[in-house]
């Protein structure tokens, strides 16, 4: 029986994490994760004798998007992954019941010099990164790691380079396992990057539906119209993108085009939605600089244009195989 | 749907079928290709249908298949996995049958149904006129009562397949433009009637694929018209909004075939191939990748909501849009990376030239055709935004 005909459906677990999350967002920033924890949200894939809801990933992606839209300030789909695809259960427990915050490092190896970035690995117990060789990866206590911040993006969340060279091992991961929790990395954070881009969207239709200039809302002019509907456009295909990926085989290229899509659309529709503020959508008065800081952030740490690359070159080299 | 209907082995028949029947000389990417006879197209979209191929979603009493869009959809799927011709019957099966099925009488069911499916008749859309392209609310083509019969005069426009049709899906309106969106009235006109007189346009691609089509004192029996005056209007736009999400559903699955005979194209001449090895080229067909599946989840998500009971509404423009300015795009991309082809060149190398310059040119049209991109835009603004109503 899958979880929609026991009466569950992923699109009341948004609802349900909108409300968490908001009232997350209105403590200091040290509750988070026992407020998120709470409400199910960390561990709403982990396995369930490890203290997780065992739902699978569709009812994560509205979590994430809620988390994007919000604005929240947590690594959630690294530690919903990690609670989920861990080979500890001692160490998924932790991350679904909040005492202990993950992160995943995108760039680097076991081994190298510096390893990052990472989201929010400044303020994490733990982190993810590729093993020195191979598919697998290793689960790393990042107590004392030196680390460098890069506060040029992003002065309120900036990016963490970390030197892990003394950094015990708490667990690893084979190629496959590894190859499961990359999967699902992919499809949450184009997840995060769509709820951002919602949020922005959202503000800007709201906007411009109530500014007034030349003796009618900005949203009565056909230009304005035309962009936001082109923002819509680009939201609802990224959105499909997710859903498709959803749908397909893990060994399926979709997460990863998902992922591309979203973090491509996303900073249009965010630049677009600043543009359609006008001058106060350059400032800090309003949210939106952090949506397009954050998207820019999982941009780098993604490398969207490697991304896409590679998805190309593999592609062709899968028709020369052929 | 048969409750026993099983996804998977109708997949593998429409696959494992498509594939051991289309002809070399039907497949775009083959060397062989040679532009189907409209007779060798019309065989073998009956032989598809015979198959279960076509017409799935018809009731089996005029002779469709009776299946759902679910096998709809995999058969476009397999479909859109082969570079075969464009149906030559489209206009029949995804816009006359379904609305003859919605408002025409049974006896236009029994007469009009079977045959599109086995590709005996073919239909042409009779819509757009010289002053009503997008604005349909202003055509002017006048169908007057006369007893058991209508006199037709006006003149079509954009008429896709006019020359060979059988039947003219027509739009005419009993009253005055002032009427707008009311008096309009919809006719299955034979085009054999005299009267009528087709006159062909010449595409950017230089073929003769649409027409003018002039009434002139065109009279038809009160037995060609379809459902009464605003009903088969009323009709024609729901099915318009089904069938915008619908119809050609193979599009992301057969422009994923493009690209990858584009590829295909180029690894096959070791002088081209070394295109391939630029990351911006590498880069752009990742990034196409990524609009393609999006793409497929916006059809997926069409046909799960149609399933479901929802109604697609505006929603198709979303598919229609972002379909045809990603496909413009990637003709514009294929067309610069087969430049250097020349008579040195592979013979894949040398048919893709040929297939990507007639892409490239035919796309052009695919932001203007079945709603521009501007109308698209403005649908999505005032139906899916919501956003207060045009200054």
């Amino acid at each position: 029986m899958t979880q929609e005909e026991n009466g569950l459906r992923p699109e009341e677990f948004g609802e349900a994490a909108e409300a968490a999350i908001t009232d997350a967002l209105g403590q200091p920033e040290e509750a988070h994760a026992g407020v998120l924890a709470a409400a199910g949200l960390l561990g709403i894939c982990a396995p369930e004798d490890d203290g997780g809801m065992a739902l699978p990933l569709a009812f994560a992606v509205p979590v994430v998007q809620a988390g994007g839209r919000l604005r929240l300030r947590y690594a959630l789909a690294e530690q919903i992954v990690l609670a989920r695809h861990l080979p500890e259960a001692a160490l998924r427990a932790a991350l679904a019941d909040g005492s202990r915050s993950a992160s995943i490092a995108w760039q680097g190896r076991r081994g190298d010099a510096w390893v990052g970035p990472a989201r929010r690995a400044d303020r994490c117990d733990w982190l993810l990164l590729r093993s020195a060789q191979g598919d697998g990866a290793a689960l790393v206590d990042l107590a004392g790691a030196p680390r460098e911040l890069d506060p040029s993006l992003d002065p309120e969340e900036p990016a963490a380079w970390l030197d892990l060279s003394q950094a015990p091992v708490l667990a690893e991961l084979d190629a496959a396992s590894a190859a499961a929790l990359w999967h699902d990395l992919d499809i949450l954070l184009a997840a995060s990057a769509h709820g951002a881009a919602g949020g922005a969207l959202q503000a800007a239709v709201e906007h411009t539906g109530t500014r007034v200039q030349f003796g009618a809302p900005l949203s009565t002019r056909q230009a304005v119209r035309h962009w936001l509907a082109r923002m819509k456009l680009f939201h609802e295909a990224s959105g499909a993108a997710i859903a498709h990926a959803l749908r397909a085989e893990p060994a399926d290229r979709a997460a990863r085009t998902a992922l591309a899509l979203n973090l491509q659309h996303a900073a249009f529709i965010i630049e677009k939605a600043m543009h359609l503020h006008g001058g106060m959508g350059f400032t800090w008065e309003l949210p939106l600089h952090r949506a397009l800081r954050s998207v820019r952030a999982l941009d780098a740490a993604c490398g969207a244009g490697a991304l896409a690359r590679q998805l190309g070159q593999d592609f062709i080299n899968a028709q020369e195989a052929a | 749907m048969p409750h026993d209907f099983d996804p998977v082995a109708y997949r593998r028949h429409a696959h494992d079928w498509l594939a051991s029947h289309l002809p070399a000389h039907m497949r775009a990417d083959s060397p062989d290709y040679r532009t189907p006879t409209l007779q060798e197209s019309s065989d073998w979209e009956a032989a598809m249908h015979a198959a279960g191929l076509a017409g799935m979603t018809w009731p089996q009493a005029y002779g469709g298949h009776g299946l759902d869009l679910r096998a709809h959809l995999i058969v476009n799927q397999e479909i859109g996995k082969l570079l075969m011709p464009d149906s030559v019957g489209s206009i029949g099966k995804e816009l006359a049958g379904p609305i003859i099925m919605a408002v025409g009488t049974e006896a236009q069911k029994q007469g009009f149904l079977a045959p599109i499916l086995s590709m005996r008749e073919f239909w042409c859309q009779g819509f757009s006129e010289p002053d009503a392209g997008s604005d349909l609310a202003r055509l002017r083509t006048k169908a007057v009562p006369e007893g058991e019969q209508w006199r037709i005069n006006g003149q079509k426009i954009w008429t896709s397949g006019a020359a060979k049709a059988h039947y003219c899906l027509l739009l005419a309106r009993t009253g005055t433009v002032a009427d707008r969106h009311r008096g309009l009235l919809m006719f299955a006109v034979p085009m054999d009637t005299p009267g009528i007189r087709v006159v062909p346009i010449k595409s950017i691609d230089g073929k003769d694929s649409f027409a003018e089509v002039f009434f002139d004192d065109v009279v038809v029996p009160d037995s060609a018209r379809l459902g009464a005056p605003d009903e088969g209007w009323a009709a024609a736009l729901k099915v318009l909004g089904i069938e915008r999400a619908t119809n050609r559903m193979y599009r992301p699955w057969r422009f994923e075939s493009e690209l990858r005979f584009l590829v295909r194209a180029l690894r096959s001449d070791p002088v081209l191939a070394r295109q391939l090895e630029d990351g911006g080229v590498q880069r752009r067909v990742g990034e196409l990748l990524a609009e393609i599946d999006g793409l497929k989840g916006l059809v997926e998500r069409s046909v799960a909501q149609i399933l479901q009971g929802q109604s697609v509404g505006a929603r198709g423009s979303l598919t229609k849009l972002f379909w045809s300015e990603c496909h413009q795009s990637f003709a514009s991309f294929a067309l610069s990376q087969v430049g250097q082809v020349g008579p040195q060149s592979s013979p894949l190398a040398q048919r893709a030239r040929k297939f990507f310059t007639q892409t490239y040119l035919f796309s052009r049209a695919e932001t203007i055709y079945a709603g521009t991109s501007e109308v698209q835009l403005d649908l999505i603004a005032q139906r899916i935004l919501q956003l207060p109503r045009e200054h």
